[in-house]
């Protein structure tokens, strides 16, 4: 039966239209994606169920409740969890803490009592405790309980945002992202975890994601949103070689991209490294993330730092760059001694960290971004290079960067990046959250830098892409470097880049284990109660009817009085 | 009772024990600045529910604490009620203020949220508190004095039975500070932490939203209203001075400078608060290596102000709360060099 229905949902942010006209239905028991450019309208569809934003039409029913006027919470109640894209977590408390409070948000718990220690608070509290730890030891972060949700590397942050919502025992789950960040290997876990999930949970889930291989692994139906309307819907094999979503999202393969590149630029092999790092360790407070790292980078040289979450890629970026001191060991740039100096010296000299968020000024436009690299270099700088480099901020130019979309902030970044001039852009997950055909054109530009002779230091989850456009590569595991070499041998360790982008490591979809819940379909059984039907036939059915231009009710009919007749 | 309640409640006697002792034998002056000093605790007590817990900003907690005091006022002075129904109505008024200024907070943050408050203790100091519209309230310019007030039968009068204020007043901030202490690791304190940290998360994750950001206002509200409805035993009487909004802003800026996230750094605070300005006053003027120097109440301010520049860049987590945190990790250091895991409370 339907879960969720929504039914033309308009959203408008002053002038512009984030959703127009959305209808969607979700089944039960069903895993629906749902994908699209960034900047498309998920996440704000995402906002109206979870009751975050009040759309300008249209109307939400979930399990026969009209959600319209229901505040958040309210909506939690009846059985909504999310998480966030951006990451949410209560960060000044533990994470076994973060799981704690849905729980009793939702029982019946009294301020008075709590205060008093009352035996009625302290019996649900262990209660509670308890079952944050089941749910904890499910997603493997047993060992992360006692740890402050803030001090956690985004990847795990992430991990913990999907316990959170599971403690609320959820109906339906809202996930924004969860696999942004994720190496190959952690997305395949997060599949299962997602499978298990709904089977062990009878969970629903709506599910973001640019990560095509996990949505093709997980979903049993995709939407594709593109400027807030509905490009397309299907099942994932057909979405995958849908033209329209081929050319408004997920972009052509390219496959020139094969070993050319990379024999290119085999000349500065002997030059004197531009970048070293010697045997560095580096934490925050009473953690240490990295210890004995070394790693170089030669001039015009780009190299890719790959690894797990928490593996100490990010925190080696900030040590080289100043925003943390290292604790041993040194870093020399273009033969200077640069250990321990701040952050804006290190970057005089020439090297450019553009940081996960990619550190814009949202309320800047465009142009005065770009601009402000004049500040810096100390004379006035031609911004038109950038706009050669990137024509679609030429047309963006007086738009606030806030209001960008997340590949075009990317270009902002990596334009001003290359106005100032460096002779080194360290670049951290550079495709985190970006539609695959943007990533693309991502990769594209790093080609251009390495072309000007700008060396790169990558930090990428996209394995393959990263190997693609590197000359070398770093394998950071538990906060230091297991393997290095040439990009060309890494691509051909299998192992290593097992389970790329776009899925290529997936052969066989969600909807090849048809019937995967356990439930029989059973025609008889759907005319007495149809909340008895099992997702995937009632998705079949609608789809038939819809090809067929009729209710679902009349095909439905028409299957039974068939099987009557036999 | 767990072992970490037993030993809140006993470090909370122990702390009673010693505070009440403490201006025995003093002269008058002194023992009126203790009771001054518990209420102005207060005070700092319900910033550190409302900014330190949920994370809400106000500068008008002089202004509750200023309607508990004219309230419990009028009470004992026009109604002759024991003083202990007094406090009660103070603290009653003092929680429907709150729960009114809490309405505003619904929808704004931060600095907004700030302003909004600080034109609420505006409208109290210079129209509510001084103007004849609200002379049953106030008392008129003269304010109301209390004379002959008894709690529970037991004479209170501030003149020959100030200790007695003060022991009471003291044993009322000690069990409402531990039930702060129980309450931000409790269920209750949780959620609104979840406000503080993340609003969105919060309301999303089912913490009313409503409920408890007007929970929050009224309670806080309340605590800063009973410190005050004691401010007429205290003193005698009731004027708007002590109650305008620059006590408000002092709120704000010492509640910030000794930790707003802790409890005992409201005591702390409140001690600083009424005793330093009375130190600088009596001993701030003579002569030193013959040079005649003269420190007026007016240096307390500026002190106050370089302080809370020193605090904020040595110190951010308050005086208190870094305290607690060198003696927490060389507790954990000490620990690990005798090879054993200590426990850091």
């Amino acid at each position: 039966m339907t879960m969720l229905r929504v039914r033309d949902m308009t959203v408008r942010f002053g002038g512009i239209v984030a959703l127009d006209g959305i209808s969607l239905d979700l089944n039960r028991g069903e895993i629906l994606g749902l994908i699209g450019p960034n900047g498309a309208g998920k996440t704000t569809l995402f906002n109206c169920i979870s009751g975050v934003i009040h759309p300008d039409r249209g109307s939400i029913f979930f399990e026969g409740h009209s959600l319209v006027y229901a505040p958040p919470h309210v909506r939690a109640r009846f059985g909504i969890a999310r998480t966030f894209q951006n990451l949410q977590l209560w960060g000044s408390m533990t994470v076994e803490e973060n799981l704690v409070v849905p729980m009793d948000a939702l029982g019946r718990r009294n301020t008075f009592s709590d205060a008093l220690y009352l035996p009625f608070s302290t019996y649900a509290e262990r209660a509670s405790r308890e079952r944050a730890r089941a749910i904890l030891h499910v997603l493997e972060l047993d060992r992360h309980a006692r740890t402050l949700a803030a001090d956690l590397p985004a990847g795990i942050q992430r991990r913990v945002e999907i316990a959170r919502a599971l403690a609320m025992r959820p109906r339906l789950l809202l996930l924004d992202e969860p696999a942004a960040g994720l190496d190959a290997q952690e997305t395949a876990r997060l599949a299962e975890l997602l499978h298990a999930v709904r089977q062990r949970f009878h969970v629903s889930m709506l599910l973001v994601d640019h990560d095509m291989s996990l949505v093709l692994r997980v979903c049993d139906y995709v939407y594709v949103l593109d400027f807030g309307k509905l490009l397309a819907r299907g099942q994932p094999s057909a979405i995958r070689s849908d033209p329209k979503v081929i050319a408004a999202y997920l972009g052509e393969e390219s496959k020139q991209s094969t070993g050319e590149t990379t024999t290119v630029v085999a000349a500065p092999k002997q030059a004197a490294p531009l970048l070293e790092v010697k045997q560095v360790a580096a934490g925050y407070g009473g953690l240490e993330v990295i210890r004995d790292v070394s790693l170089q980078v030669r001039p015009g040289e780009v190299v890719a730092c790959i690894g797990a979450n928490g593996a100490g890629k990010t925190t080696t970026l900030r040590a080289i760059s100043g925003m943390i001191h290292p604790r041993r060991g040194r870093v020399m740039f273009a033969g200077i001694e640069v250990t321990g100096r701040t952050a804006e010296r290190i970057s005089k000299l020439g090297l450019i960290h553009i940081p996960e968020g990619r550190g814009l000024f949202p309320r800047l436009t465009v142009e005065d971004t770009l601009r402000l690299v004049s500040n810096t270099a100390g004379h006035e700088v031609d911004i038109t290079p950038a706009f050669q480099l990137f024509p679609k901020l030429r047309e963006r130019r007086r738009q606030l960067v806030g209001t960008l979309s997340g590949g075009e902030q990317q270009m902002v970044a990596m334009a001003r990046a290359i106005l100032s001039r460096p002779r080194l852009v360290m670049i951290d997950e550079m495709s985190q959250g970006l539609a695959p055909s943007v990533v693309r054109q991502l990769f594209e530009i790093i080609r251009v830098f390495r072309d000007e002779g700008i060396a790169v230091l990558l930090v990428e989850q996209f394995v393959e892409s990263a190997l693609d456009v590197a000359d070398r590569a770093y394998v950071f595991e538990h906060g230091s470097i297991v393997l290095s070499g040439a990009a060309v041998d890494l691509r051909s360790d299998r192992k290593l880049v097992a389970g790329s982008y776009l899925g290529t490591a997936v052969e066989t979809p969600a909807m090849a284990a048809a019937d995967g819940n356990g439930h029989r379909v059973d025609p008889a059984l759907m005319e007495i109660v149809s909340v008895r039907v099992p997702a995937k036939v009632k998705r079949a059915l609608e789809q038939r009817a819809e090809a067929e231009g009729r209710p679902t009710g009349a095909v439905a009919i028409e299957l039974l009085e068939k099987v009557d007749r036999q | 009772m767990t072992s970490r309640l037993m030993v809140r409640v006993l470090v909370t006697l122990v702390a009673f024990a010693v505070l009440a002792r403490i201006p025995v034998g003093f002269d008058v002056g002194f023992k009126f600045d203790s009771g001054l000093a518990v209420i102005w605790a207060f005070g700092l007590l319900s910033l550190v529910l409302l900014t330190g817990y949920v994370g809400q900003i106000s500068l008008c907690q002089a202004t509750f604490a200023g309607v508990g005091a004219y309230a419990a006022g009028m009470m004992t002075a026009t109604f002759h009620v024991d003083y202990i129904v007094a406090v009660a109505v103070g603290v009653a008024a003092a929680f429907a203020l709150g729960i009114i200024v809490g309405l505003p907070a619904l929808r704004l943050h931060g600095i907004t949220l700030a302003i909004v408050t600080l034109g609420i203790a505006l409208v109290f100091d210079r129209y509510v508190f001084q103007d004849h519209a609200f002379e049953w309230f106030t008392g008129g310019t003269g304010g109301w004095s209390v004379r002959e007030a008894s709690m529970f039968g037991l004479q209170m009068d501030s003149s020959k039975h100030l200790m007695a204020a003060y022991v009471v007043l003291l044993a009322l901030f000690c069990l409402v500070g531990l039930l702060m202490v129980n309450l931000h690791d409790s269920g209750a304190g949780r959620r609104f932490r979840a406000i503080r940290d993340s609003e969105l998360a919060a309301a999303t994750m089912g913490v009313d939203l409503i409920r408890y950001k007007l929970l929050a206002f009224g309670m806080s509200a309340a605590i800063a209203g009973l410190g005050g409805a004691f401010y007429p035993l205290v003193a005698g009487n009731v004027s708007p001075q002590p109650f305008w909004l620059f006590t408000s802003l002092q709120f704000a800026a010492i509640a910030v400078l000794m930790g707003v996230r802790y409890v005992p750094a409201a005591a702390l605070g409140g001690a600083f608060m009424a005793f330093v300005p009375d130190v600088l006053t009596r001993f701030g003027h003579g002569s030193l290596f013959g040079h005649q120097y003269e420190i007026s109440y007016d240096w307390f301010q500026i002190a106050v102000g370089v302080l809370l520049i020193v605090q904020l860049i040595a110190l951010p987590d308050g005086v208190w709360g870094d305290l607690r945190h060198r003696v927490g990790h060389a507790r954990s250091t000490v620990g690990a060099l005798g090879g054993r895991r200590v426990k850091v409370a």
